[in-house]
C-alpha cells in the first residue's frame, strides 16, 4: 500500500500546476460544504448557549405560544411564590416586556419607540452594565432606568440624565400618562439585535407605565433550577404545581425554535451542502477521468510489465483521495474564514440578537465533513477506476502506437 | 528429457470484432520459444506480428487454441496470475518506450522489482547493475524527458530485465530510433541473448531481423515461413 | 402588537385575538344563528373539518366564553415569506364577529381595538407625510407607509446578500476547476499545436482558433447550465412547497438572472481557455511535439 501511495503521490505531482488547481477547487468547494455543516446546527447551538448564559434554565408562560407573543400570566405574584417554594427551584423571576415611547420635547418629532424590560432589580440581572450602575445599586431621583448603548448614543444621554416615557401597552389602553425616569446606567442586553433600542427598569415601574396593578400579570417567569435537580426535574415539579401554565426548559425551547423558526436555515444548509457535494464530486470525477485518459498508454504498459490490476486501480483511488484530502485540509481554515464573513452577513437579519451566531464550530461538523469528502473522493474515483480496471492492455498498446 | 519451451502457442487464433466485420489477426498459429532462443518475427503491417507478441507475453488472450508457459496452460489463469507471470518471467520492450515520466531512469528500472516485493537493498544493487549494463549509469538520476530516444529505450530494456526474466519480448524496439541508435539497441539485444535470455523481437527492419537465429515470416495472420540461421 | 424578543423571521404570527378552535356539539338553537367563518386549508386538514361543520372559537387561551361559528368555506392563506415555516392555522371572521368574540365584560373599551388600519390615500405620494402626521396626533400608534423599509425588506436584503456570497464562493471554485480542465484539454492537443506551429501557423492564428472553440464551449455550457437551472427550479420549488405546505415560490429564474449568468459564465469560459492555451503557446514548437 505504501508503494501505491508513493506512486499516487508521484503521479499527482508530475503536473504540479494542474494538481494545485484541483486542490484549490476542492478547497473552495470543501470550504462551502464545511460552512453549510456549521450552519446546520450553528444557530441552535448559539441560541442554546445564549439562553444558558442568561442564567435561567426554565421558562413559565401562560400558553405554548412563543415567549412574549402570547397572553400574559395572571396572578403572577402567587405563581412566583408557589414556584420559589419548590425544592427543585433556586430562583423564580417575573419578567415583562412592553413597548414604550420616549417622549420628545421637540414639537412634531417622531416618537422613539423602545422596548421596556421590566424585571426584579434584586434578581440576578439579565444584562451587563457597561457604564454607571445597575438598577438595584443605590437610590435615584425618580424611577431608575437602564438604557442600551444604541439608545444612549441616539439620545445623547448618560448615567445621570433623565428621560420621559409613555407606555404603548396593547389593547384597552388609552393614551397613558408620561413617567419620568432617571438613567442610572448603560447596559448590554443579550437578546438585543443590532437595531434594538431597549430600556430596563423595575417591573413595578413598568406596571405603572402601563397602568397595571403591580404584580398582576407578567409575560413570563424565568426560573433557575437547583443544580442538584436540574431543569427537567424543576420543570416537572412546576407543571405538577401549576397545571394551567406552560412550562418549557431551555432545551425544549431550542428544540421548538429549531423545528419552526430556524428550520429555513437547516433546510438551506442541507440543500447547499447537497449541491456542493454533487458539484465537487462531479468536478473531481471529471478531473480524474481526464487525467487517467491522458495516461492510458502508460497504464497499459505498466500492466504489460506486470503491475497487477488492483495495484493500478488502487493508484487511481489514492490519487483521488490525495487531491481531495489536500483540498479538504486547506478548506478548513478557508471555511472558518468564510464562515466569519457569512455569519456577519446573516447577523444583520432584523431581530437576531447580536450575541447569536449562525456558524458555530463543533467537532461533529468536522467529522461529518471528513466523512462526506472521503465518500466524495471514493465516489468520484469509481468511474476512472473502472476505466483502468477494464483497460484492454493489448488494444491500448496498439492504439498508442497507431496514435 | 528435453526442456519444454519457455512459451508455446498451439493453434492459436485471435479475432477482433469490428464494426464492419470480425478481423482475424491470427489464424491457427503454432510455435514454441525455447530457452535461450533468439527469434525475429517479420512481416508487412497488419500481418499480426504485434498480436502474436501480445499473446505470447500473456498481455492478450487468444480466441482459439492455447498458450503454455513452461508446459502449463495460461489461458485459464486469472488476470492477477497473468500479471504475476509477466512480472517475474517476462520482460517487455515497446516501440514507444513507455517510461514513467515522473520517475528517474533509476526509479523506472527499480519499479518492477518493487512490485515483485524484492528487498530494497537488493533492488538498489540490481538497478545500478542494469543501468551499468545498458551503459547509462551516469544518467541514472535523469528523467525520461532529459534522455534521448536511444537512452530511453535502453532504460526500457533495463526495466524489462529487472526481475531476471527468462524471455524478453520486444515490439519494434528500434521503430522510433535512427539507424545508428537502433544499431546500439540491437547490439544490446545481442548481448542479452548471449547472456542466456531468450529474445523474441517483432520488427519490420530486416537488418534487425538478421541478428536473430530463427526468422518467422508472417502474412495475413499466419506464419508462412520459418527459417533458422 | 407586542414584538417578540427574537423578532423578524422567527416572529410568531400575531393576531388580534388568539383563537382556539374547538369542535363540539353546539346547542341546537345556536346552530341556525351561528355566524359564518372561513378556515385556512391547513387548519381544515389538521382538524379534519368540512364545510358546514360547526366550530367553537374562543379569544381566551383557556377556552373561556366560546362562541359557535359555521364553516362557510376554506381558503388558501396568502403565503407570507416571513412566516413560511409556521403552519398557517388561521380563521377569517367578519370584523364585528371578531370584536364580539373578544368582548370582555370587565374591559368594555378593550373590545373596540384592532391590530391595524389600512389606509388608501387619495394621493399615494403623500404617504410618508400622512404617516408622520398620524403618529404625532395619535400617541401610542405607529403609522408607516407600506413602501417604507422595514424589518421585512431588511430580512430579504440580508438573505439576498447571503445567497450572493454563496454564489461568489461557488463561482470561485468553478473557475478554478474550469481552468484545471481547460489546461488538461489543451494539453491533450499539445502535439497537434506543435505540428501546426512547425507548419507555419502563427501563435495569433492558433489563439484565434482557441478563442472560437472556447467561446463555443462556453456558450454551449452556459446554455446547458441555464436549461438545467430551469429544470431544477421546478424541483426545488416543489420540494420546499411540499416541505412547508405553502404556495410560496422560493426559486425563480428571472431574465435578469439569466443575463447575469451569461455575462459571468461565457467570459469565464473564454478566459479560462485562453489562459490555458497561452501557457501552451508560450512554449516552442519542438518542445510541444517532443514527448
Amino acid at each position: 500500500m505504501l508503494r501505491a501511495l508513493h506512486f499516487a503521490w508521484r503521479n499527482s505531482v508530475r503536473q504540479p500546476g494542474r494538481t494545485c488547481l484541483g486542490v484549490l477547487g476542492v478547497a473552495a468547494v470543501g470550504a462551502l460544504l464545511f460552512d453549510m455543516l456549521l450552519l446546520s446546527h450553528g444557530l441552535v447551538l448559539s441560541f442554546r448557549d445564549l439562553l444558558d448564559r442568561a442564567g435561567f434554565d426554565v421558562r413559565v408562560l401562560a400558553t405554548d405560544a412563543a415567549p412574549l407573543s402570547g397572553p400574559r400570566i395572571v396572578d403572577a405574584e402567587a405563581a412566583v411564590a408557589a414556584i420559589a417554594r419548590l425544592p427543585q427551584v433556586e430562583a423564580a423571576v417575573p419578567v415583562s416586556i412592553r413597548n414604550a415611547e420616549i417622549v420628545s420635547q421637540s414639537e412634531g418629532a417622531r416618537p422613539i419607540r423602545v422596548q421596556f424590560l421590566g424585571a426584579d432589580p434584586n434578581a440576578r440581572p439579565m444584562w451587563t452594565v457597561i457604564d454607571g450602575r445597575d438598577l438595584s445599586a443605590g437610590a435615584s431621583a425618580g424611577s431608575p432606568l437602564l438604557v442600551n448603548r444604541a439608545l444612549a448614543a441616539r439620545l445623547g444621554v448618560a448615567p445621570g440624565s433623565t428621560v420621559s416615557l409613555r407606555g404603548s401597552c396593547g389593547p384597552g389602553s388609552a393614551a397613558l400618562p408620561q413617567m419620568r425616569f432617571a438613567i442610572v446606567g448603560v447596559a448590554e442586553f443579550p437578546f438585543d439585535d443590532a437595531a434594538a433600542e431597549t430600556v430596563a427598569g423595575p417591573i413595578s415601574s413598568l406596571a405603572g407605565l402601563c397602568g397595571d396593578e403591580p404584580g398582576s400579570s407578567v409575560d413570563m417567569l424565568l426560573v433557575r433550577s437547583n443544580p442538584k435537580d436540574g431543569s427537567e426535574s424543576a420543570a416537572a415539579a412546576i407543571r405538577a404545581r401549576l397545571r394551567g401554565l406552560h412550562v418549557v426548559t431551555n432545551g425544549e425551547l431550542v428544540e421548538r425554535f429549531s423545528r419552526v423558526e430556524f428550520s429555513y436555515f437547516r433546510q438551506i444548509s442541507f440543500v447547499l451542502a447537497t449541491v456542493t457535494m454533487f458539484f465537487g464530486f462531479l468536478l473531481i470525477a471529471v478531473l480524474l477521468t481526464a487525467s487517467v485518459n491522458e495516461r492510458l498508454g502508460e497504464i497499459a504498459a505498466l500492466r504489460a510489465v506486470g503491475l497487477s490490476r488492483g495495484r493500478v486501480v488502487a493508484g487511481v483511488l489514492f490519487e483521488s483521495m490525495m487531491m481531495v484530502g489536500a483540498g479538504a485540509i486547506l478548506a478548513v481554515p478557508v471555511g472558518l474564514a468564510l464562515s466569519v464573513w457569512l455569519d456577519g452577513i446573516l447577523r444583520a437579519l432584523p431581530g437576531i440578537p447580536t450575541d447569536v451566531h449562525f456558524f458555530v464550530f463543533e467537532s461533529r461538523a468536522l467529522v461529518s465533513y471528513a466523512w462526506l469528502l472521503g465518500a466524495a473522493s471514493v465516489g468520484a474515483a469509481l468511474y476512472p477506476m473502472r476505466i483502468v480496471a477494464t483497460l484492454p492492455i493489448a488494444a491500448t498498446l496498439r492504439r498508442e502506437v497507431v496514435g | 528429457m528435453t526442456e519444454p519451451p519457455i512459451v508455446e502457442a498451439r493453434h492459436v487464433s485471435r479475432t477482433f470484432p469490428m464494426a464492419a466485420a470480425p478481423v482475424a489477426a491470427l489464424r491457427d498459429v503454432s510455435l514454441g520459444i525455447a530457452s535461450g532462443e533468439y527469434v525475429a518475427v517479420v512481416g508487412p503491417s497488419g500481418c499480426g506480428k504485434s498480436t502474436l507478441l501480445h499473446i505470447l507475453g500473456c498481455v492478450d488472450v487468444p480466441t482459439g487454441g492455447e498458450v503454455l508457459f513452461h508446459g502449463r496452460g495460461v489461458s485459464s489463469l486469472s488476470d492477477g496470475d497473468r500479471s504475476r507471470l509477466r512480472l517475474r518471467e517476462l520482460g517487455f520492450v515497446f516501440q514507444r518506450f513507455f517510461l514513467l515520466p515522473m520517475l528517474t531512469a533509476w526509479e523506472n528500472v527499480e519499479l518492477p522489482q518493487a512490485e515483485a516485493g524484492v528487498d530494497r537493498a537488493v533492488r538498489r544493487r540490481r538497478a545500478t547493475e542494469l543501468l551499468e549494463y545498458v551503459g547509462l549509469s551516469n544518467r541514472a538520476g535523469h528523467r525520461p524527458s532529459e534522455l534521448s530516444g536511444g537512452e530511453m529505450q535502453r532504460v526500457a530494456i533495463a526495466r524489462a530485465l529487472a526481475n531476471r526474466p527468462r524471455l524478453l519480448l520486444a515490439d519494434e524496439p528500434t521503430g522510433e530510433l535512427d539507424q545508428q541508435t537502433g544499431g546500439q539497441i540491437v547490439t544490446l539485444l545481442d548481448e542479452l541473448h548471449k547472456d542466456g535470455t531468450a529474445v523474441v523481437v517483432v520488427t519490420h527492419d530486416m537488418a534487425v531481423a538478421a541478428r536473430a537465429h530463427r526468422l518467422l515470416t508472417m502474412r495475413d495472420g499466419q506464419i508462412v515461413e520459418s527459417t533458422s540461421r | 402588537m407586542d414584538r417578540t424578543r427574537i423578532a423578524a423571521p422567527f416572529a410568531i404570527a400575531l393576531v388580534a385575538a388568539a383563537a382556539l378552535v374547538t369542535t363540539g356539539a353546539a346547542q341546537t338553537g345556536q346552530a341556525a344563528d351561528a355566524p359564518g367563518v372561513l378556515l385556512s386549508r391547513q387548519l381544515m386538514e389538521r382538524r379534519q373539518l368540512h364545510v358546514g361543520d360547526l366550530v367553537r372559537l374562543s379569544a381566551d387561551p383557556s377556552g373561556g366564553r366560546p362562541q359557535s361559528f359555521r364553516i362557510l368555506g376554506v381558503y388558501e392563506p396568502t403565503a407570507d415569506p416571513m412566516r413560511f415555516a409556521q403552519p398557517a392555522l388561521e380563521v377569517r371572521l367578519h370584523l364585528p364577529d371578531l370584536l364580539a368574540l373578544k368582548r370582555d365584560p370587565s374591559q368594555p373599551a378593550a373590545s373596540d381595538t384592532v391590530s391595524a388600519i389600512n389606509v388608501a390615500l387619495v394621493n399615494p405620494a403623500d404617504a410618508d407625510g400622512f404617516a408622520r402626521d398620524v403618529s404625532a396626533r395619535l400617541p401610542g400608534t405607529t403609522a408607516a407607509s407600506t413602501m417604507a423599509p422595514n424589518d421585512r425588506t431588511s430580512t430579504f436584503v440580508v438573505i439576498e446578500r447571503f445567497h450572493l456570497a454563496i454564489a461568489i464562493v461557488t463561482m470561485i471554485g468553478s473557475a478554478v476547476f474550469l481552468l484545471a480542465l481547460m489546461i488538461m484539454m489543451v494539453d491533450e492537443r499539445r502535439e497537434t499545436v506543435g505540428t501546426l506551429r512547425l507548419i507555419g501557423f502563427t501563435r495569433r492564428r492558433i489563439l484565434l482558433q482557441v478563442l472560437a472553440e472556447g467561446a463555443l464551449i462556453a456558450v454551449a455550457g452556459t446554455t446547458f447550465g441555464i436549461l438545467f437551472s430551469f429544470a431544477s427550479q421546478g424541483a426545488f420549488n416543489r420540494f420546499f412547497q411540499w416541505r412547508y405546505d405553502t404556495s410560496l415560490v422560493f426559486l425563480r429564474i428571472t431574465p435578469g438572472v439569466v443575463a447575469q449568468s451569461i455575462l459571468l459564465a461565457v467570459p469565464l469560459g473564454i478566459v479560462a481557455s485562453l489562459a490555458a492555451s497561452w501557457a501552451l503557446l508560450r512554449r516552442g514548437a519542438l518542445a510541444l511535439i517532443r514527448r
